[in-house]
């Protein structure tokens, strides 16, 4: 069979790929579909373990290939198409009736296409008719969303191509551990290493954090939760020392006095009592990016937040100072310099911008502007009134399922959210209170069997589709082999349970036909769509950057827009709003019996719930079990082994685990990969606390307490 | 609810931000005394060194319609039985609560010749004070700082940073005795020296001369006369309580008040350098910031008291702002740790070198810290003091920050590293797999990588890549697999990996 370009089914950089399918006769025989590199922008032909193995996922041997139903005896038994698309109707319309149509809810995925993402929105506020649709997008990229929003108009995590980067002087990395997440990235830093420009702010001394050794850089290790009072510092140094671009914010912003007033109170002394960061190192810090910025005629600078600031009760606040940074430098909208969110899943980007967002409809418009919801309305032909509006977002979603007075009905599409939500142990008893839970999956995961419905879906590499990569380029992912019999498209389900619903139109199974509707609902919206097909994507092997409008007539198509703000930023005077901001600390803050900080994250052999990525062997065997990362001091004092297992435990509960003795991590500080599910699994100890703006849980840091546990899993000794 | 204050400085401007964030049933007027806006007083010593602009002091302004601010008026009688405020511009306030937050003022101490105050002797306690300060350090050549606290030590080191020759006069018995012993205080001393500050202790000078031109020396008991441009008094503070003493409330060093700030007339309360809490008076921003923390939720909020106790843990912490000294304390530091107390003290003490440091730990936990010339440790110590974790079992952990690669965990060496240890990070390429390759004919990182996918990621291991298979080449032989690693080196190549005994159950699918 002849290769296939197309690109990774996992995180944001979306490293570009051939996948060729066995023929026919070779297939039989269980050959292999093989995966090679591909020359791009951004990967540059490289890929990580996770993307050369990515191929196995569709062989994987208990891939879901019929329906499932639970029937009366607990278990879930294989049905036809049929009998669980007539139950899934017959249920969500008797709950309809009974309860409202608030009472059906739908959670998405950060991992579904533009296409799918688009209908599953339009099918909940049309079909559904419920407010309540939200997704896993909610945990990772809410609060980036929120402050970029606020500051500049507009949310597109990088502003710019990804391969600007290379000519910076300096990258400030805030909570993003890229060079695990996403390794081929960092090959873009090489040009601030070199110039000992790699600042990485992170409370362990990650492999992204190891990338500052040896002159290359600085690695600042603040107290998790207190990375918003290391930005403070930061300006507050800019403005003490007059490094601030002044001709740049008088130009470009507003709002610069409040924030200079606001940081006065941030000295770097006083930052220090707060962070951990010597204050000489923050000052260090504020100069070496000053000195890169093109007001000091540096080469440029970039400012960068990841999930580890932003996963947090203050998250959209400490956004909003990495901006509040970023312009007091001169940076957005300057060739070379910028800032901006490094997203995380596959299509995290182009997921949260066609209306799977509880309050949003596509082309990033907002479900309460009434003009959005007329063109939106006139797009699907109906009447704009009949639109829902805001619904609950993700964790206050989970929250409310199965209460009275909240959704006693949840379908999931790409997301394995009792081992990705915070708090999951509580999680999971909302869930077991609904009335019916279904779950769209490729394979048996763990919320998938919980559900009272499994519906088999195609994956990446056996359906057409766009995803919107970390740089808003939207890219084609393509068909490379029949998906296996039994399963069918989640543009294909939708149909199928809009037509039981009595919506016979407006549900297309083509997702080429899908995307040309999402560009024409987008046009216009701040992500507009609007120029651009699956056809013109196919002739254009890069990709292309939105806003991407459609031309006038006569005119020729728009190019797209690497880069925004050159000129003005979408706001309504044209310039950057600058928000002051204050630290308050962590929801759950270390007390007597809870002594250590929890920070969870990611490994380099998985991603996110690793549903897939424990499914390949490889990765499976490098990164076998959960672990805790603890610090020799904090393992001699509990008197842990390397190897041994202990208890981490917090308010919400205990997970057991294999303790992993390193240095990297701060004396009060453990951390934990999310990756597993069961008793070592690391979301039953966070917080679901949440950001007030953006919605998003406080992932990144918690209060818990470790303890050695004896093999039988019982405390040996309590720690004091 | 009508609430005056008195008193915009640091603590007044705040507690004013947290009353208007808490409640909008206040309103709110401010009369502050200087006719600059609210300004962060700390970092004077700053703006005397010349490390930071005056605009950078500038505290946030009220936005709030809730506020009304009146600069350059000062509160100059109280009437408690009518509850109202004669203000110096004959203004009259009614109130239902009367916050003062007067602050202090600097202390002149008793010298002959300094009353009047002769031209070029200045306190540093207002912006004004700091730009008159900056003003003679620009004519001037030398100057003389009379008090050794830390507010003498960092206007000492700002003008030697603005390469006066300074000379510092402590009438105490060593420098910072509030803070330090003898033998910290000699580290101090020995980085006074390397920054070229000349240090008089035990020396209460006699007299200060002047002429109609202004200050020309310092008189010290021993008869030293020290010749001088400029004379900075750091000799402490007196908190502002004449205001008070006038309306009848009870006075001490401050203004008397309880755990909840009130004072002895509970529609009137103090906080900042005014008051005299029951814990004393620290005279550091932090106790004042959180006194007008505590004191803006309990009025908008009384219930709220009994759980907002004073937070003296993070709020004693005194540091040092000077360039090329570093100088932090805590909690039990100082003499008070000799006295008689349930703690152990541990110490690292070099002053030869400006180093000295000592925790103090009690039931676990570090309740005080002196660390002189170790500012990672500082920043370290402060977190384990102000976060309450517990200290290592060995508390003398604490008093070095190990240097990285140090101990021994040493760098492996191509020979010595385990066929298991990770190569290429992105695909968990080993030694032994290249190894493997280089046996089968691969000869080149193009071919390895070909075979293997190292180098194919991030492309960050492409030199390690590069000299294994220098190494490769170099041995005439082909490499003997290495014998099994065990400790320290065993973890550090398994980085990526797992070891046999790290073997949990592997969670599959759950159900329910």
């Amino acid at each position: 069979m002849l290769p296939t370009a197309t690109h990774c089914p996992y995180c944001a950089l979306q490293c570009a790929m051939e996948l060729t399918a066995p023929d026919a006769s070779a297939e039989k025989v269980g050959a292999p579909v093989t995966v090679s590199g591909r020359d791009f922008p951004t990967s540059r032909g490289g890929l990580c373990q996770k993307g050369w193995t990515s191929a196995q996922v569709l062989r994987t041997p208990d891939r879901l290939t019929t329906p499932l139903l639970r029937g009366t005896d607990g278990d879930l038994h294989p049905a036809t198409w049929d009998e669980a698309l007539d139950l899934v109707a017959t249920r969500l319309i008797a709950l309809r009736e009974a309860h409202g149509p608030a009472a059906v809810a739908v959670f998405g995925g950060g991992g579904l296409t533009n296409e799918k993402a688009y209908a599953l929105g339009k099918f909940a506020r049309v079909v559904l008719r419920t407010p309540n649709i939200d997704y896993n997008g909610r945990f990772c990229m809410a609060s980036a969303a929120a402050g970029a929003n606020r500051a500049f108009g507009i949310d597109r995590g990088l502003p710019f191509p990804l391969a600007d980067l290379g000519s910076a002087q300096a990258v400030l990395l805030l909570g993003s551990n890229l060079a695990e997440t996403m390794p081929p990235s960092s090959v873009h830093l090489a040009g601030a290493r070199a110039a000992g420009g790699l600042v990485v702010v992170d409370p362990r001394h990650s492999p992204t954090a190891a990338l500052t050794d040896g002159g290359a850089g600085v690695h600042l290790q603040p107290i998790p939760g207190t990375d918003l009072v290391v930005l403070l510092a930061l300006l507050h140094v800019l403005w003490a020392e007059d490094l601030i671009d002044a001709s740049y914010l008088a130009a470009r912003t507003h709002g610069a006095d409040e924030v200079r007033r606001s940081v006065a109170a941030w000295w770097p002394e006083r930052a220090e009592q707060v962070t951990g960061v010597p204050a000489d190192a923050m000052r260090g810090t504020a100069r070496l990016l000053a000195a890169a910025s093109p007001t000091h005629g540096g080469s440029g600078a970039y400012v960068l937040t990841g999930r580890g600031v932003e996963q947090s009760t203050q998250g959209t606040a400490t956004v909003t100072a990495a901006i509040n940074l970023a312009l007091a430098l001169g940076l957005p909208g300057r060739r070379g310099s910028g800032y901006g969110a490094v997203t995380g899943q596959g299509n995290g980007q182009g997921g949260r911008e066609h209306g799977q967002k509880s309050d949003q409809l596509p082309g990033y418009r907002r479900i309460d502007d009434p003009a959005a919801r007329a063109h939106v309305a006139r797009v699907w032909g109906i009447d704009p009134d009949s639109l829902p509006g805001p619904g609950l977002p993700a964790v206050e979603l989970l929250h409310r399922c199965g209460t009275p007075d909240g959704p006693r009905a949840l379908l999931v599409h790409g997301s394995n959210l009792v081992v990705s939500a915070p708090n999951s142990d509580s999680v999971r008893a909302r869930l077991a209170a609904l009335d019916l839970l279904v779950v769209c999956d490729i394979v048996p995961s763990e919320t998938a069997m919980l559900a009272d419905v499994v519906l088999p879906v195609t994956q990446w590499a056996e359906e057409d589709g766009t995803t919107t990569s970390l740089e808003g380029r939207v890219l084609r992912r393509r068909k490379a082999l029949e998906p296996p019999d039994g399963v069918r498209s989640e543009l294909e389900v939708l149909n199928a349970l809009a037509a039981r619903l009595g919506v016979t139109r407006g549900f297309p199974t083509d997702p080429a036909e899908v995307f040309d509707e999402l560009a024409r609902a987008s046009a216009g919206g701040v992500a507009d769509y609007g120029g651009l097909s699956h056809e013109r994507l196919d002739a254009d092997t890069d990709g292309l950057f939105w806003p991407c409008p459609a031309p006038r007539t006569g005119e020729p198509p728009h190019p797209g827009t690497p880069r925004l703000f050159l000129e003005r930023f979408p706001t309504p005077d044209g310039r950057a709003r600058m928000v002051a901001v204050d630290h308050h600390g962590p929801a759950d803050d270390l007390r007597a019996d809870a002594p250590v900080y929890l920070v969870t994250g990611r490994v380099l052999q998985h991603y996110q719930s690793g549903a897939q990525t424990r499914r390949v062997p490889a990765l499976a065997a490098a990164q076998p079990d959960p672990y805790v990362e603890l610090h020799p001091l904090l393992a001699d004092r509990i008197d842990v082994e390397d190897g041994a297992l202990v208890e981490v435990t917090s308010a919400r509960g205990t997970a057991v685990v294999v303790a992993h003795v390193t240095a990297r991590t701060r004396q009060d500080v453990v951390f934990m990969p999310f990756h597993w599910s069961g008793s070592g699994s690391a979301n039953r100890l966070t917080t679901d606390a949440t950001d007030p703006i953006s919605g998003m849980p406080e992932f990144k840091v918690c209060a818990v307490d470790v303890r050695r546990a004896a093999p039988d899993g019982q405390v040996v000794r309590r720690c004091t | 609810m009508h609430v005056v204050v008195i008193g915009h400085g640091m603590v007044g401007s705040r507690f004013v931000d947290e009353l208007v964030s808490r409640t909008e049933d206040a309103s709110v007027t401010v009369l502050g005394a200087e006719h600059h806006e609210p300004y962060n007083r700390v970092l004077l010593s700053e703006l005397v060194a010349g490390r930071i602009g005056a605009t950078s002091l500038t505290l946030p302004a009220p936005a709030n319609r809730q506020v009304t601010v009146h600069r350059g008026v000062a509160g100059v009688e109280v009437d408690r039985h009518a509850r109202t405020v004669t203000a110096s511009d004959a203004r009259v306030l009614a109130y239902d609560v009367l916050v003062l937050a007067t602050g202090a003022r600097a202390r002149i101490p008793d010298i002959t010749g300094l009353d009047p105050l002769p031209a070029h002797v200045h306190p540093l306690r207002t912006v004004d004070d700091a730009h008159a300060i900056v003003a003679a350090a620009r004519t001037g050549t030398r100057a003389v700082v009379i008090g050794a606290g830390v507010l003498g030590l960092e206007v000492a080191c700002g003008l030697a940073e603005r390469s006066l020759e300074v000379t510092l006069v402590h009438g105490g018995p060593h420098l910072m005795d509030r803070q330090l012993d003898a033998d910290a205080a000699r580290a101090v001393e020995h980085g006074l020296q390397h920054l070229g500050i000349a240090v008089r202790v035990g020396q209460r000078p006699r007299e200060v001369v002047a002429s109609a031109d202004g200050v020309s020396g310092v008189l010290l008991p021993d008869g030293e006369h020290l010749a001088t441009d400029l004379l900075v008094l750091s000799t402490g503070t007196v908190p502002e309580t004449d205001l008070a003493a006038r309306a009848g409330l009870a006075v001490g060093r401050g203004i008397v008040v309880g755990p909840d700030g009130a004072t002895s007339d509970p529609a009137v309360f103090a906080i900042g350098d005014c008051a005299q809490p029951p814990e004393g008076g620290t005279g550091l921003i932090a106790q004042g910031w959180d006194q007008a923390r505590r004191l803006a939720a309990m009025l908008a909020d009384p219930s709220s008291l009994p759980g907002l106790t004073p937070n003296q843990v993070g709020t004693d912490v005194v540091r040092l702002k000077a360039h090329g000294l570093e100088v932090v304390t805590m909690g039990i530091s100082g003499s008070a740790v000799a006295s008689p107390g349930a703690h152990r003290a541990v110490r690292l003490s070099d002053p030869a070198t400006g180093r000295h440091v000592e925790v103090v730990v009690a039931a676990g936990v570090v309740v005080g810290a002196t660390c002189v010339g170790a500012s990672t440790v500082a920043a370290d110590l402060t977190a384990a003091y102000t976060l309450q974790t517990p200290v290592p079992s060995d508390p003398a952990q604490l008093l070095l920050r190990p240097v990285r690669g140090a101990g021994t965990e040493v760098e492996p060496s191509v020979t010595l590293m385990p066929d298991r240890a990770t190569i290429c990070r992105c695909n968990g390429v080993t030694k032994g797999e290249v190894s493997a390759r280089w046996t089968q004919g691969a000869r080149t990182v193009e071919e390895i990588a070909l075979t293997t996918r190292a180098t194919t990621g991030c492309g960050g291991c492409t030199d390690a890549v590069c000299g294994l298979l220098e190494w490769l080449a170099k041995s005439t032989d082909p490499p003997e697999p290495e014998a099994e690693p065990s400790g320290a080196m065993a973890r550090r190549a398994q980085a990526t990996s797992s070891l046999p005994m790290r073997t949990l159950q592997t969670s599959g699918p759950s159900s329910r």
